[in-house]
């Protein structure tokens, strides 16, 4: 617009001077006014084509300028301004497209152009000449009522282009709302019934396309949208290029970048095109990436080529030139063989596919062994080649290969082509690396060799044997021939105590290994040297050593790589006549192991004596347990701790003394012990003791019967041995042994009187207290004998007693005995008569046994009427029921029976009295009643009572069992 | 054990292992379509949920529930109860035929949209298993004595976008035919399951053999 704006007064300027000239040349005024033809849409483009025609042109070809203007909604809001120049002949129709950013659905557009003559033939037309009139440009689209329309329907578009979405709302549509994909998008209303959507730098979000859906209020259908297909850019092949292996064709390669197909048929994959400018050939390729291009000119040396990629919305090309005889990537070597020469030499030769006999190429060649390249060199050859590889490892596998390309223009190697091959053995090149250990063993050298196995470069082949020469120097002419078969790596000999000398050799196939020497003198294994401490660092032990003497012939280093375990497994190393230190390091090295190393001297005869002994850690380590502590002497003020000794190869580093912990109550230390606190805070006694040698300790100033605590723990450079757990002691009782030494024997005596008691006690019973004194053992009888008086000693039957006196009465268990009886008067009456089983042979109840005392009724026999006559027991109320307590029961008994005793009118002359004091057992009574059918209870008691002088006989038989009857009378003795 | 024979018995008509004496006539036929019916169902959760995800958002959306527009020409698959109950056998098979014949075309037309490798093959294994219950309607339909009914002139569907066919309603028509095709084979079903029940012979003309498994 600006520019129409300046350029037009300008213009008109310049021209108006002229119009006035071309009118005289053409005698009428000039007026050539375009007339639009057509104004057609292309809506999928969102296009405006344009056509029209300048009537009245009488000229054949006339250039022209025209000028055309577009206007938006209304003819007067002019947004696009364009000049258009062309040469223009008669009756020509001339097109114009403009394309416009919003779909032309959705706003009216207007369109008009003018036109001057710009050719330099003829007067130039002296202004433009009038517009023609504006034609309306709009798509008839209706929009029914609570519908709406988006516009483009769909779009193909570039990734990273914008692109105006326009929306028409139809009738009573309100609140519309858009989403693209999942995000909401706001546009802005250029009327009532339109909006615009701007999408800038619209992104790739699938093949399938981006979907725009809008939603309102109001809609009959829902929802609206529009797919915006957005493909990703094209991008311009890389790394393009065209190469010839035989000169047939030309294999032309490129990196095609992305894939900027889409679906739904917008967009296939882009295309790739080759054009050849010298041949003017073109080809699409079937590849994205490579074509095949026949060579068909085998004169054409040059190519220029022009690789095309195409889609839908862009075109990219790249092109080279090049000259075909510097683009030969030559196929690889064939024929490739490989023979070798020696054990040391192979030669390999090979052929190329080559265009002559002159054609140099030049050939990489090389040489690998495990896959590592030991050799490689150029070599510039013909068609066919050789090279030879020296300097070969005799039985080793080797891979030889071989590349070639052409000399004169260098494009590329070929691939390569390559042979493996292997050289064959040779015999040992290296004399073994040996060692011994002598010990002595029964009056005779037991001599165990050991070597390193040979280097694969010094074997040169497998080694089969080993061959020992053992040659006895005081007896030269006895030697004897061993031969140990690999892969064994040592072997034992037993030698008398002569010198020796030992040769051992290493076989292959092919031959043996130059000899080792090792002498041995009749002391060797004797030597005895200090033992040296050394400290050893992460990385091994640097050792050093004072040289012997001056010609030594060289030194060796030996050690045990596993001290602690049973295999030893000796390493050793071997050191120049100059030297006096050395480093050893080894990965089997640990921390906490003592390693002992030997130092020997080599002498010029080949004998090694040992120099000295030196031993040491790599990093010493705190004890990783205590001793095993002993306790001896153990007193009430004192006690030894004693304990073992560690292995020192078992040491896991030099212990340099023990430490002795002591807890107690009283926590007094000894003056040769300080106070000390461990973690746990526990404060205690501690001993130490400096020289690792003294294995025993002596606690004292103990207090008896006190608890003490202690521990032992040896210590290092590297710290103490663990906390473990403290050993508990108690201190014994200061008279403890003395109470010991008194209540023993005592008991033993008392032990003794009680079994000599127990021994003589029936004579001590008769002794001291028979069980019926007899008056004629008594002492006293002796008295009276020696007085000479018969009738101290009184004699019953010539008393007559006075009263009877009941001395004892049993209660208790007879309620038992009454109660079990039958509760019958006449059964449970004390009428002996009825009461005694044997009368009438029947088994009448038993509750009662009765025993007489023949004294007593002997004596009522003898003294006729006298005395108590107790009469007939009568029934009494405590033999009436089972109900009556047992206890009250035999009160009642037992008064009725005494009443009854007083009482009782006499109606028999004679009396039976009967003891109470023996009261059968269980066991006894049961054999009293074994003739009666029915079960008797256990009678606790023996009532001692009066029964009838007539039936004593029966009672009598019936008692066997007079545990406590007195008998009182003659005769009864 | 005489309850294990009562409940055997009881079950007699719903063993499908049970052959009838005789022609077995269409009841196997039904079962078969049946069982292809559901297989079809389970293929096509599968195949909607890769398809729905590259058509993109709303069409994967779960809720995205627009109205049926636009795809007049499926066949349409929901119906009335009433009407459903009263259709015969030949109008239900009728019916079925010649919704996935429609549905058959439609769905051959999908395949040149999609984008991946693996999503043609899924939909071509899917169309040949819905041609597969085609052929098996057929036979249904074949053994009842019931002509196959004949695509009429002019109806043949035809899936290839007019001028007006928006690209967003191309996606929305895949959209319904994906969602018509899962209630069609829903509504299939209860079609042969109701058939089935129908061609059920009496339980009494029926032979159970013994070697039938579970015993």
């Amino acid at each position: 617009m600006a520019f129409s704006a300046v350029l037009h007064p300008a213009f008109l300027l310049v021209v108006l001077p002229l119009k006035a000239s071309l009118s005289e040349v053409l005698g009428e005024p000039f007026q050539l006014i375009p007339e639009i033809l057509t104004v057609s849409i292309q809506s999928k483009l969102q296009q405006v084509n344009l056509q029209w025609t300048v009537p009245n042109l009488t000229h054949q070809e006339l250039k022209m300028g025209f000028q055309i203007e577009i206007s938006r909604m209304n003819a007067s809001n002019i947004i696009w301004v364009e000049d258009y120049s062309t040469t223009v002949k008669r009756n020509q129709v001339l097109h114009w497209n403009w394309k416009s950013e919003i779909p032309l659905e959705c706003v009216t557009h207007f369109i008009r152009i003018r036109a001057m003559v710009d050719d330099a033939n003829y007067p130039p037309q002296n202004s433009w000449s009038n517009w023609s009139s504006w034609k309306e440009v709009s798509v008839q689209v209706s929009v029914a009522p609570n519908t709406l329309l988006i516009f483009p329907k769909s779009k193909l578009l570039e990734e990273g282009s914008n692109v105006t979405i326009c929306l028409l709302y139809g009738q009573y549509l309100y609140n519309v709302s858009c989403m693209l994909q999942k995000e909401p998008i706001h546009g802005e209303q250029l009327d009532s019934h339109v909006s615009l959507i701007k999408l800038n730098n619209v992104v790739f979000h699938s093949h399938s396309g981006t979907n725009i859906y809008c939603q309102a209020m109001n809609a009959t259908k829902t929802p609206f949208g529009t797919v915006l297909f957005v493909s990703k850019v094209l991008e311009e092949p890389k790394n393009f290029s065209c190469e010839t292996q035989d000169f047939k064709t030309l294999k032309c390669s490129w990196e095609p970048g992305v894939d900027t197909a889409l679906t739904w048929s917008q967009q296939d994959s882009q295309n790739y095109t080759l054009y050849e400018s010298f041949s003017g050939r073109s080809e699409l390729s079937d590849h994205r990436n490579s074509h095949n291009w026949k060579i068909t000119e085998e004169s054409q040396e040059t190519y220029n080529f022009t690789l095309t990629t195409e889609n839908n919305l862009r075109k990219r090309s790249v092109n080279i030139i090049f000259n075909l005889t510097h683009r030969v990537h030559l196929k690889a070597p064939h024929d490739v063989t490989l023979e070798t020469v020696d054990a040391k030499k192979a030669n390999m030769t090979w052929k190329m596919h080559s265009r002559g006999d002159n054609y140099i190429l030049l050939c990489q060649v090389e040489l690998q062994h495990e896959t590592e390249v030991i050799h490689e060199c150029n070599v510039s050859v013909h068609m066919s080649a050789s090279y030879l590889f020296s300097d070969l490892e005799p039985d080793t596998e080797y891979k030889a290969r071989v590349r070639c390309a052409d000399a004169n223009h260098f494009w590329k190697w070929s691939d390569w082509a390559q042979k493996a091959f292997s050289t064959p053995e040779a015999a040992p090149s290296q004399a073994l690396d040996v060692w011994r250990q002598v010990r002595s063993e029964n009056g005779s050298h037991v001599v165990t060799l050991f070597w390193k196995p040979l280097l694969k470069s010094q074997a040169n082949g497998k080694i089969v044997s080993y061959n020992i020469v053992v040659e006895n120097q005081d007896r030269p002419s006895e030697a004897e021939h061993y031969s140990v078969q690999a892969p064994a790596l040592g072997t034992q000999l037993s030698l008398d105590m002569c010198s020796y000398k030992i040769h051992i050799t290493a076989n292959n196939s092919m031959g043996v290994s130059p000899e080792s020497v090792m002498a041995l003198s009749n002391d060797s294994g004797h030597e005895e040297v200090h033992e040296k401490r050394i400290k050893g660092t992460k990385d091994g032990f640097h050792i050093s050593w004072e040289p012997l003497s001056g010609d030594a012939l060289g030194y060796v280093v030996d050690w045990c790589a596993h001290s602690r375990d049973q295999h030893c497994d000796l390493k050793w190393k071997n050191l120049g006549p100059n030297t006096t230190s050395t480093n050893i390091t080894s990965d089997a090295f640990k921390p906490g192991v003592r390693y002992n190393f030997r130092i020997f001297e080599k002498s010029v005869q080949q004998n090694a004596q040992l120099l000295e002994k030196q031993t040491g850690y790599t990093q010493e380590l705190a004890p990783l347990e205590n001793p095993k502590v002993i306790i001896n002497n153990f007193t009430s003020n004192s006690f030894i701790l004693s304990w073992p000794g560690y292995d020192s190869d078992f040491q896991s580093a030099f212990i340099e003394g023990y430490r002795v912990y002591l807890k107690s109550k009283e926590m007094q230390c000894h003056p040769k012990g300080k106070r000390t606190s461990l973690s746990d805070n526990s404060v205690l006694c501690e001993y130490e003791i400096k020289d690792p040698e003294q294995k025993s300790f002596t606690v004292e100033n103990l207090q008896p019967e006190s608890l003490y605590e202690f521990l032992v723990t040896p210590y290092t450079s590297a710290g103490q041995g663990p906390n473990e757990t403290f050993t508990k002691v108690t201190t014994p009782d200061e008279n403890s042994h003395m109470l010991l030494k008194i209540i023993l024997p005592m008991t033993l005596c008392v032990l003794l009187i009680v079994i000599a008691c127990y021994w003589k006690s029936q004579w001590v019973k008769e002794k001291c207290y028979p069980d019926i004194p007899n008056p004629y053992k008594s002492s006293i009888l002796s008295l009276i004998k020696s007085k000479k008086n018969p009738h101290l000693i009184m004699n019953v039957k010539d008393c007559i007693p006075d009263v009877l006196e009941v001395i004892n009465k049993v209660e208790g268990p007879k309620t038992q005995c009454i109660v079990s009886g039958k509760p019958h008067n006449e059964d449970v009456s004390i009428k002996p008569p009825s009461s005694v089983p044997t009368e009438d042979g029947s088994s009448g109840p038993v509750p009662f046994m009765f025993f007489e005392n023949f004294t007593y009724d002997q004596s009522a026999f003898d003294s006729g009427s006298h005395g108590l006559n107790p009469g007939p027991l009568k029934d009494t109320p405590g033999q009436l029921g089972l109900l009556t307590p047992p206890d009250k029961l035999l009160n009642v008994l037992e008064k009725d029976y005494m009443k009854s005793l007083a009482e009782s009118p006499t109606e028999e002359t004679s009396l039976i009295y009967v003891s109470q004091l023996a009261s059968p057992m269980c066991g006894d009574k049961d054999s009293l009643v074994t003739n009666s059918p029915k079960p008797v209870h256990c009678s606790g008691y023996k009532r001692q009572m009066a029964v009838p002088g007539r039936l004593p006989s029966l009672a009598l038989s019936e008692s066997n069992s007079l545990t406590s009857m007195i008998l009182l009378g003659q005769g009864e003795q | 054990m005489l309850a294990c024979l009562c409940t055997v018995l009881w079950h007699l008509p719903a063993v499908p292992a049970l052959n009838r004496t005789g022609d077995p006539g269409p009841g196997p036929s039904i079962q078969k379509t049946y069982d292809l019916t559901r297989y079809l169902e389970h293929q096509l959760r599968s195949l909607a949920g890769t398809y729905l995800n590259y058509l993109g958002p709303p069409f994967n959306e779960p809720d995205f529930n627009p109205p049926r527009l636009g795809a007049e020409t499926l066949p349409r698959a929901t119906v009335n109860l009433e009407v459903w109950r009263s259709l015969n056998d030949k109008l239900r098979l009728t019916q079925n035929y010649e919704a996935y014949s429609h549905l058959l075309c439609y769905l051959r037309g999908l395949n040149r949209q999609a984008a991946t490798a693996e999503l043609r093959r899924s939909l071509a294994h899917f169309c040949t298993s819905l041609q597969g219950l085609l052929g098996s309607i057929a036979g249904v339909m074949a053994a009842l004595g019931y002509p196959l009914p004949q695509p009429l002139p002019g109806t043949e569907p035809a899936w290839a976008p007019g001028p007006a066919h928006s690209d967003f309603l191309q996606k929305m028509d895949d959209f319904w035919l994906l969602k018509e095709l899962q209630t069609w084979l829903w509504r299939s079903a209860k079609d042969f399951n109701r058939l089935k029940k129908k061609m059920q012979p009496p339980a009494a003309s029926v032979t159970l053999h013994l070697e039938a498994h579970g015993f």
